[in-house]
């Protein structure tokens, strides 16, 4: 096989990279590849450009042909784009992942202990460990929710938690957490799929470790918290519809679970109970795995003109009719500025320290934080509490004048609704310049997905790993240019 | 178990997937036929396909006179005319978007590559060569959906939907193009023997019965027997009598009723309109009115669509 020396300089894919002052993860310096990264380097340097772009076609057609697609309306006719996905993997070696899982699965159930706390005895308001002001005035803080009863005090059942590597000091940190109806686990496992059939050689080289198994394990969540247990609960996955952003996740989860798919007009409450409308009649719903945000999950209840939901649902859930994953109100604890607090969570319900740091983090409610914040926008990245997706973002280095004063004034105005952290140096890595042709340094992010049973938090190897393909962008969400890459964890260390 | 608009999907897939078909046939035999033809032939021809497709209206709306050029447009690619062929193959799509996790991914995949091969047609491009390879394309799209279907998908109640929504499209759609075609023949008679046998295997042939007609009565082209082949032949799979045969084993097959009776007014209605097919001679329809007979069947098609949905499809809101 011939390596990268072998190529000529003109059509190497490597040629002229810059790892730049930050953490490369796949060259530890110039020229030199991590340990774990050799084959992968070997194996891609000694390709011709023009194979890598037959490759790279390939994977876009295998994407296209599914319909993995997202619909862009602004030219009127509504273009199918794909999400961008990029060939080079991220890998990560078995040591590192050891510690990333130890590190959620305390934080999981860290932030499903507060959830049952803050809607059961509050112990954790009265030691004033979290200020009560600030949860009761999270927007997501649901008051339906207190004193109910949920199926195996399970909140959490799926959580997706954002981490970065800090390029300063090559650790993981928590960016984020995301416990209401975190998407993006079809992409895990279809980029998967796609890259075993695009560069099945580089899959010899190394022991990945598999994730396939991700919708047996929720399937076996989703059965456990039936209320009338048994052993053939009705199952369904709500979906908001075909026109929602993450619909092919919904479709995709569900023929995997092998569960029906329902939009809200497929269901009815009758007498605090939930039932779907099938060809013979009414059939009993016992699982709801909800795609759709407490908002808008029954016009009864919560927003009156949601048409997505079902009047009556959050009855039936009261009264222990009908299980919901996850829970509703889960919105308190991913709230960012009590995302802040996680670390005292993990100490104080579980004793231990936290084996992942968080992103050091100003809250606009504090008012020493707050003055520090309005001292030093211009260098802080400052995001809306309540928001995700990358909306109502200010990234203070790359913002004009006119937008940070323009922030400056709405964070004045509800200083509660706003957080501020450091600019985090995120780690890069190789990715197609779609421009060149080549191979440049682009920042990324990972998202892992947490399974919890209300023992045990279960975590498919890898995660979803994101990335800014614009030049210098820091900010990796599809919304705003970002595109994918598949994730490997190695089951040894290279 | 099969929700309700699961159903009620898998049936209007196959009913538009059976839309864009016949309209591609329709115009691809129609046209090549009129391109032997005079000028004043053509004129004569234009108008009956659009209303054999049912949307003479709207085609009024947006056209003064129908010519080659803008029938084909309006057909196949009119965004304006929901019936238009790129039109059906995106409501065919929608429909598998919103089941997609009920069908295969073979035919997902499939479904998914129809509409992208025929999004990707330039209408200006197909217009100036003409329709053949694009309604090929939609007929081979068609037949590839349904090998698919039967193939991958399990004969359960939802592949059951999906073959009465295309035979009750088929089964009225074949009454509007005899219909079509006589009313024309009564209004204009054919400027010559030969011209007349020239219309008539262009509709033998717009539904694949050319050649079955040939061997089958071993004369030449006559209204009356190529009427009595469409409306009331047993096998052929494109004659009236066959798809309402296959619309009651369908809702049979659903509804779990034997031969001796029936669980609604849609397996009613189908069972009535059989047993006239079945029991009636091409001369009893004839001395009748063949038009008004075919008015009943495309009136009791429509009736069993809506009973269809009545009782599989709709809910009324629980009290």
């Amino acid at each position: 096989m011939p390596g990268p020396q072998a190529q000529s300089a003109e059509d190497h894919l490597f040629r002229e990279y810059d790892t730049g002052s930050f953490f490369d993860e796949m060259f530890e310096a110039p020229g030199q590849p991590r340990p774990y990264y050799a084959r992968v380097f070997q194996e891609l340097g000694g390709m011709a450009l023009s194979q890598f772009e037959e490759l790279r076609e390939l994977a876009d057609f295998s994407f296209l042909l599914q319909g993995i697609t997202f619909t862009v309306y602004s030219d009127g006719r509504g273009t199918e784009r794909l999400f961008p996905f990029d060939l080079v993997p991220r890998i990560v070696p078995h040591s590192e992942w050891d510690r990333i899982e130890r590190g959620l699965a305390q934080r999981v159930r860290a932030l499903n202990l507060f959830l049952q706390d803050v809607y059961g005895p509050q112990r954790i308001l009265k030691d004033r460990i979290v200020p009560r002001s600030l949860v009761y005035s999270c927007r997501h803080f649901c008051r339906q929710m207190i004193g109910v009863d949920v199926p195996r005090g399970i909140y959490t059942h799926i959580a997706g938690i954002d981490l970065v590597r800090d390029s300063r000091t090559g650790e993981y940190l928590v960016l984020e957490d995301n416990v209401r109806t975190p998407s993006g686990i079809s992409y895990v496992l279809e980029n998967r799929q796609v890259m075993t059939r695009t560069l099945p050689r580089a899959f010899q080289l190394h022991e990945v470790l598999p994730i396939d198994h991700y919708p047996a394990e929720l399937c076996q969540i989703l059965r456990m918290i039936s209320p009338r247990g048994g052993e053939h609960p009705v199952m369904v996955l709500l979906t908001p519809g075909i026109h929602n952003s993450a619909y092919f996740e919904h479709t995709f989860l569900a023929q995997q679970m092998g569960i029906e798919l329902v939009e809200g007009r497929d269901l009815v409450v009758d007498c605090d109970i939930v039932y779907m409308k099938t060809i013979h009649g009414l059939t009993r719903v016992d699982v709801i795995y909800r795609r759709i945000d407490d908002d808008f999950l029954d016009p009864l209840a919560f927003r009156p003109d949601s048409i997505l939901g079902i009047p009556g649902l959050m009855g039936a859930y009261r009264a222990g009719n009908v299980a919901l994953a996850n829970a509703v109100g889960n919105g308190v604890a991913d709230d960012k500025a009590i995302y802040a607090y996680a670390p005292a969570f993990i100490r104080y319900y579980l004793g231990e320290d936290p084996v992942l740091s968080n992103v050091e983090t100003y809250l606009g409610s504090n008012p020493e934080h707050l003055c520090y914040i309005l001292e030093h926008l211009p260098e802080l990245v400052a995001k809306a509490v309540g928001e995700s997706g990358g909306y109502g973002m200010l990234i203070g280095p790359a913002a004009s004048h006119a937008a940070i004063d323009e922030f400056r004034e709405r964070l004045c105005a509800n200083p509660r609704n706003y957080i501020a952290q450091p600019v985090i140096a995120l780690s890069r890595c190789p990715s197609l310049d779609s421009r060149t042709g080549r191979m440049a340094g682009r920042h990324i992010d990972l998202r892992p997905y947490c399974l919890f049973d209300g023992e045990k938090v279960i975590i498919v190897p890898g995660g979803l790993t994101r990335v800014a393909l614009k030049p210098g962008s820091l900010v990796v969400n599809s919304s705003q240019g970002g595109g994918s890459k598949d994730t490997w964890v190695l089951r040894g260390e290279t | 178990m099969m929700l309700s608009r699961i159903a009620d999907s898998l049936f209007w897939m196959a009913r538009y997937m059976e839309r864009a078909e016949d309209t591609a046939r329709i115009l691809d035999v129609n046209y090549h036929m009129m391109i032997e033809e005079s000028p004043h032939a053509i004129r004569m021809r234009w108008d009956p396909l659009v209303a054999i497709t049912g949307e003479q209206e709207r085609f009024a709306a947006l056209c003064a006179q129908a010519t080659p050029r803008n029938v084909f447009e309006f057909l196949a690619f009119s965004p304006e005319n929901p019936s238009s062929i790129v039109q059906c193959i995106t409501s065919v799509r929608e429909n598998a978007r919103t089941i997609r996790d009920r069908i295969s991914r073979e035919l997902w995949e499939d479904i998914n590559s129809l509409y992208h091969e025929v999004t990707r047609f330039n209408p200006e491009e197909e217009m100036a060569v003409g329709p053949h390879r694009f309604c090929n394309a939609i007929r081979f799209g068609s037949h590839s959906f349904h090998g698919v279907a039967d193939d991958t998908l399990p004969h359960d109640e939802g592949w059951n939907f999906l073959q009465a929504g295309r035979a009750l499209e088929r089964a009225e759609m074949t009454a509007r193009i005899v219909d079509v075609e006589y009313h024309k023949l009564v209004e204009a008679p054919a400027s010559s023997d030969t011209a007349g046998t020239h219309q008539w295997m262009a509709v033998l042939k717009s539904v694949a019965a050319y050649e079955f007609y040939r061997r089958q009565y071993h004369v030449r082209i006559e209204p009356e027997k190529v009427a009595e082949l469409l409306v009331l032949h047993a096998q052929h799979p494109r004659s009236i009598r066959f798809n309402i045969a296959a619309i009651q084993q369908s809702l049979r097959a659903i509804s779990g009723s034997g031969p001796e009776a029936y669980a609604d007014e849609a397996e009613r209605l189908t069972g009535k309109l059989h047993d006239s097919l079945m029991y009636d001679r091409i001369e009893d329809i004839f001395a009748r009115g063949l038009h008004a007979f075919l008015s009943d069947v495309q009136k009791s098609c429509r009736s069993i669509g809506e009973h269809i949905a009545r009782a599989y499809f709709y809910y009324a809101v629980v009290a």
